[in-house]
């Protein structure tokens, strides 16, 4: 029984450039097709057709600052979910770190003026303990953390082994954050449950942390260059911790 | 739920000793960081498809944000094996329909297979179906902007998002014969606005 094909009808030929008719009804078109030159146009014009479709159908393109709404929305999700599980825990951090916060403000406009960056710093630690968002990356591993910078950050640097951290430190994970506009690395720690905020900057790029206070708004700060890295950590915890925590990241960074 | 987990980009020690107390936070956390790296690469042609359909920057950003909400929450209907991009579109459209410029927009009354478009079904190749200019990308824009909406959503989600009759049905809430159809009319419909350009002089 050759049911000879007649041409195609519109629909047919539209199914068939979609590839979305069964296998014996392709190949009894493709048979016809080989015979039949106007239908063999037919389909290479509409061929030609679907594909300047995609092309004009291609046409909106979200503006940059959309596009980075709406990234930080999916970055952000994780938060609504986790609300209700965690809202006790949050609110006695939110309301601790308001209280710092409202504190450490009064103590900046008196005094420091000038120097925003060590704001920042703080402000991002402080927003860090207060969001109770998670970061994008919660390790404790830093062959996770790691390779997740790969591509986000225009440096790289290296992490020490769980064994080599000070005692009672512990890596929570990592997020990627921007100071002065350049991008940075920002590694959670914690030490005896105190949390550490330590950011990672390529030294040339990045803005000067040597001439940062040393202490701010009852946090401690201190930082540390390598060959090309600037490091600088920003904790509550008592300061001679802290300081080991910094000698610990600057020193591997020489050792690979 | 294991094959869940070997979806998920971050491994199992990520259960710490802070998280202990708190399981679930970890399962919905890896869980939303699954739903962002399925919906990331989404974007662009989530926001293309929501531009066409509310034809307007503001609206179509609220909306891709609404379905990105609505999405997340909805997550766990998810099924692993179904196509994300259809689930999450589908959710758009659903969303969109129920705006102010949708239900606007569904009031216009579209007739499926009015007899009069039927008069074009002849199998019979015309010259015409070959004789159209598609280098001129501004036209067929122009020709986009005229396709009857339920029309064009068929054609952009076929030709530009890929997406398969089937998955299209789903979308659309409708029989994969209407697909079909839709697809196939939008493509004439498409041929004449285009043809009158050969006509008139230039």
């Amino acid at each position: 029984m050759t049911q000879a094909i007649e041409h195609l009808s519109p629909d047919t030929l539209s199914a068939f450039i979609d590839g979305e008719l069964p296998t014996g009804e392709q190949e009894a078109i493709e048979r016809h097709l080989a015979g039949c030159h106007a239908c063999a146009l037919r389909v290479l014009s509409a061929t030609q057709l679907k594909a300047a479709t995609a092309r004009a159908g291609r046409r909106y393109a979200p503006p940059p600052e959309a596009l980075a709404r709406l990234t930080a929305q999916l970055h952000h999700q994780p938060q609504a979910t986790t609300r209700i599980r965690s809202i006790r825990r949050m609110t006695w951090v939110g309301l601790a770190a308001a209280l710092l916060l409202a504190v450490s403000l009064i103590g900046w406009r008196q005094i420091h003026e000038t120097n925003s960056l060590s704001a920042e710093l703080l402000d991002q630690h402080l927003s860090t303990l207060s969001s109770g968002a998670a970061p994008q990356v919660i390790s404790t591993d830093r062959h996770t953390v790691k390779p997740w910078f790969q591509g986000r950050l225009p440096f790289s640097f290296n992490l020490p082994d769980t064994q080599a951290l000070p005692p009672d430190t512990t890596l929570k994970g990592a997020d990627l954050t921007y100071l002065k506009g350049q991008p940075a690395a920002l590694l959670l720690f914690t030490i005896h449950k105190h949390q550490v905020s330590v950011f990672v900057t390529q030294r040339s790029a990045g803005p000067n942390l040597i001439t940062l206070p040393s202490a701010r708004s009852g946090f401690t700060i201190h930082s540390a260059t390598t060959h090309d890295l600037q490091i600088v950590a920003v904790s509550d915890v008592n300061p001679a911790d802290l300081n080991a925590l910094v000698a610990v990241l600057a020193q591997v960074q020489s050792s690979s | 739920m294991s094959g869940g987990e070997a979806l998920l980009g971050v491994p199992m020690h990520i259960r710490d000793s802070s998280q202990r107390e708190a399981p679930e936070n970890v399962a919905s956390i890896t869980r939303s960081a699954d739903f962002e790296q399925l919906a990331l690469p989404l974007l662009p042609s989530l926001y293309n498809h929501a531009s066409w359909l509310t034809r307007n920057h503001a609206e179509a950003e609220d909306l891709v944000q609404e379905t990105f909400s609505k999405a997340l929450r909805a997550f766990d209907s998810f099924q692993e094996s179904t196509n994300f991009k259809a689930w999450i579109i589908r959710i758009l459209r659903n969303t969109f329909l129920t705006s102010r410029t949708g239900i606007a927009t569904s009031r216009t009354v579209f007739l499926e297979d009015h007899p009069h478009v039927l008069d074009t079904t002849d199998a019979s190749p015309t010259p015409e179906d070959n004789l159209i200019r598609l280098d001129n990308q501004g036209a067929l824009q122009r020709a986009l902007e005229q396709l009857e909406p339920p029309l064009r959503e068929a054609l952009l989600l076929c030709d530009v998002e890929e997406v398969k009759y089937k998955d299209i049905a789903l979308i659309l809430d409708i029989p994969i014969g209407t697909v079909m159809s839709r697809i196939s009319r939008a493509r004439r419909a498409l041929r004449q606005l285009l043809q009158p350009q050969l006509g008139e002089s230039q």
